[in-house]
């Protein structure tokens, strides 16, 4: 009998000439992607787990088992019911932005699968497809009987059917990073940008923070998904080693263009769940600290590794990493019946833990929440509509995320005309990025300008109902509705230091 | 007419539109961009209004700073001279 080794190649990379086609028919260089390169460049692709179909089976057999068991364990809604409500939300916010999300992965993968220039690279695309399929139907299994204790839950599968305005942010993203990237850029932007840079790790830091906060089930899907996501994310650096050779500079582009792209998703999924919504006694790191210790140093490392350089706007990067996800927070906070989430108000131990963990920028930031808490303390509980904005806020032309760039006392949006029409990004980089493919972008109508066409209603409450797709049952509220023992001390009692 | 801006007051973690009339003043511009923020940041009594760099005469109105829907504006406390 055959070894493995002796038969494993004919199973997943198997290659042949053409004879009555042409190679370029096969795989058309608007499918297939940039720069169009014989087979033999591409030959040596290789990734490290060289699985087989029958593998793959039994492994994703075992580990599917494996969250069943842990489901019938601690995921019943009693289970849920125990946590804190914090962490709760942190649930609500990644369970809508995951599960569909990782289904517009399926076709990404799909369309490598068919489409990628080598055999190997088709075959773990295959495999990453089938991973994207699981990934996108645990989340909507586990949270779905939730619904019946919690309608907040629903946005599970209903966020990305929405016109909500992070769904807006979130399909604007996902349509072209997973839906519409070819398979070469598919490769960079989402396996080795996105997987390898964010979400493999991120997965470790969430299983972690879950099994802090007593939540074994979101510990258990994480954990589970993040094994798949470390096979297929090899694809990335895999093409990456490839395009650099050939077209250094093509690379270059795409590292820079979507680095920036997913960290502002990320930071906003990550750092709320990360720096507000996981309780404080749960806390073991500061979403900065957790960036730097598994973010920054391997991206780095790895950069060099394919001799890229860091992208151009990385000291706006770090810049970004003090106080982004502060500034969207706050801002949505104060917007919170626009999502299908609650937030929590961060009391006085929070925000001396956040003056701790972001010495440079919270000082900006702590006037903001001193404002909030004096009006809640001045309302009393349960008057949501005193600490809640009216006015239309605005939104990036490019990443569609409200314009929360910069620091409070220099807010960073650049603004554009172009044949005639009038853009504004929450940054240089978001400009840049419009700059370097406008075709591609401007036509996509921003809230602000859908609401001024008359597309979309002005009226929050007819936004937020009429065309966000909430209710007052499923609208954000503070998780306390502002009935916080610290509130109730006069002011300046446990003023943060 | 009414012409949108893009407001930005110091202090606040978010641009806002502010829905201001042509015949407003650059004056009511700041207070209903402060008056929006109010939730987030304290207004104050005296603010100074900038478009592009350049500090604009609060007795103004919209149409005659020249602002045009969609410019950004960003609007600041007055600094003591």
């Amino acid at each position: 009998m055959l070894k493995r080794e002796e038969w494993l190649d004919l199973a997943r990379k198997l290659d042949w000439n053409y004879s009555y086609v042409e190679a370029k028919d096969v795989f058309p260089e608007t499918l297939s992607g940039t720069p169009w390169l014989p087979h033999s460049d591409w030959k040596a692709w290789d990734e490290p787990y060289r699985t087989s179909f029958a593998e793959y089976a039994h492994n994703q057999h075992a580990k599917e088992l494996s969250v069943q068991s842990v489901r019938e364990a601690v995921g019943r809604i009693e289970d849920f019911q125990a946590l804190d409500p914090s962490w709760v939300n942190a649930l609500k916010l990644h369970s809508a932005t995951l599960p569909l999300a990782e289904f517009a992965a399926v076709i990404g993968n799909l369309r490598a699968a068919r489409f990628g220039r080598d055999s190997a690279w088709r075959t773990t695309a295959n495999f990453g497809a089938l991973d994207e399929l699981r990934h996108t139907q645990i989340p909507l299994l586990l949270m779905h009987d939730l619904v019946r204790w919690d309608p907040q839950f629903d946005w599970t599968h209903r966020f990305f059917h929405t016109n909500n305005w992070v769904a807006i942010a979130g399909r604007h993203l996902i349509d072209e990073l997973l839906l519409g990237a070819n398979p070469i850029e598919f490769a960079v932007a989402t396996n080795f940008v996105f997987e390898t840079g964010f979400t493999n790790l991120q997965f470790v830091g969430l299983s972690s923070l879950a099994r802090g906060a007593g939540d074994r089930m979101f510990e258990k899907m994480v954990g589970s998904i993040q094994t798949d996501e470390a096979r297929h994310s090899q694809i990335g650096p895999a093409v990456l080693k490839i395009l650099v050779q050939k077209d250094p500079a093509y690379a270059q582009f795409l590292l820079d263009k979507w680095f920036w792209r997913t960290w502002l998703f990320f930071a906003v999924v990550t750092g709320f769940a990360m720096d507000y919504l996981t309780p404080l006694k749960h806390r073991t790191q500061s979403f900065k600290e957790f960036m730097e210790e598994w973010v920054l140093d391997q991206f780095q490392k790895t950069l060099l590794e394919y001799g890229l350089r860091k992208p151009w706007y990385w000291n706006q990067f770090l810049e970004a990493l003090e106080v982004y996800h502060h500034m969207v927070y706050a801002s949505a906070y104060t917007y919170r019946a626009t999502v299908w989430f609650d937030f929590a108000l961060p009391g006085p131990e929070e925000r001396a833990w956040l003056r701790e963990k972001y010495p440079r920028s919270w000082p900006q930031l702590d006037p903001v929440w001193e404002r909030v808490t004096e009006r809640w303390r001045k309302s009393g509980p349960g008057v949501e509509w005193y600490t809640h904005g009216a006015t239309p806020v605005t939104f990036c032309d490019l990443c569609q995320l409200v314009l929360c760039g910069g620091t409070p006392e220099r807010n960073t949006a650049q603004t554009l005309v172009r044949e005639g029409k009038k853009y504004i990004f929450c940054s240089e980089p978001c400009r840049w990025i419009f700059e370097q493919e406008p075709a591609r972008y401007a036509s996509h109508k921003d809230l602000v300008k859908r609401i001024l066409a008359g597309e979309a209603p002005a009226n929050l409450i007819d936004l937020v109902t009429r065309y966000f797709s909430l209710t007052q049952g499923t609208w954000g509220k503070d998780v306390a509705g502002g009935a916080y023992a610290w509130l109730r001390e006069p002011s300046g009692a446990r003023a943060a230091p | 007419m009414l012409i949108p801006l893009y407001g930005f007051l110091r202090g606040d973690t978010i641009g806002l539109v502010i829905l201001a009339q042509d015949t407003d003043t650059i004056r009511e511009v700041g207070a209903k961009l402060q008056e929006a923020a109010s939730v987030r940041v304290a207004p104050v009594s005296a603010v100074d209004v900038r478009y592009r760099g350049r500090l604009l005469d609060p007795e103004r109105t919209v149409a005659e700073s020249g602002l045009e829907a969609l410019e950004r504006v960003d609007v600041s406390p007055r600094e003591a001279t």
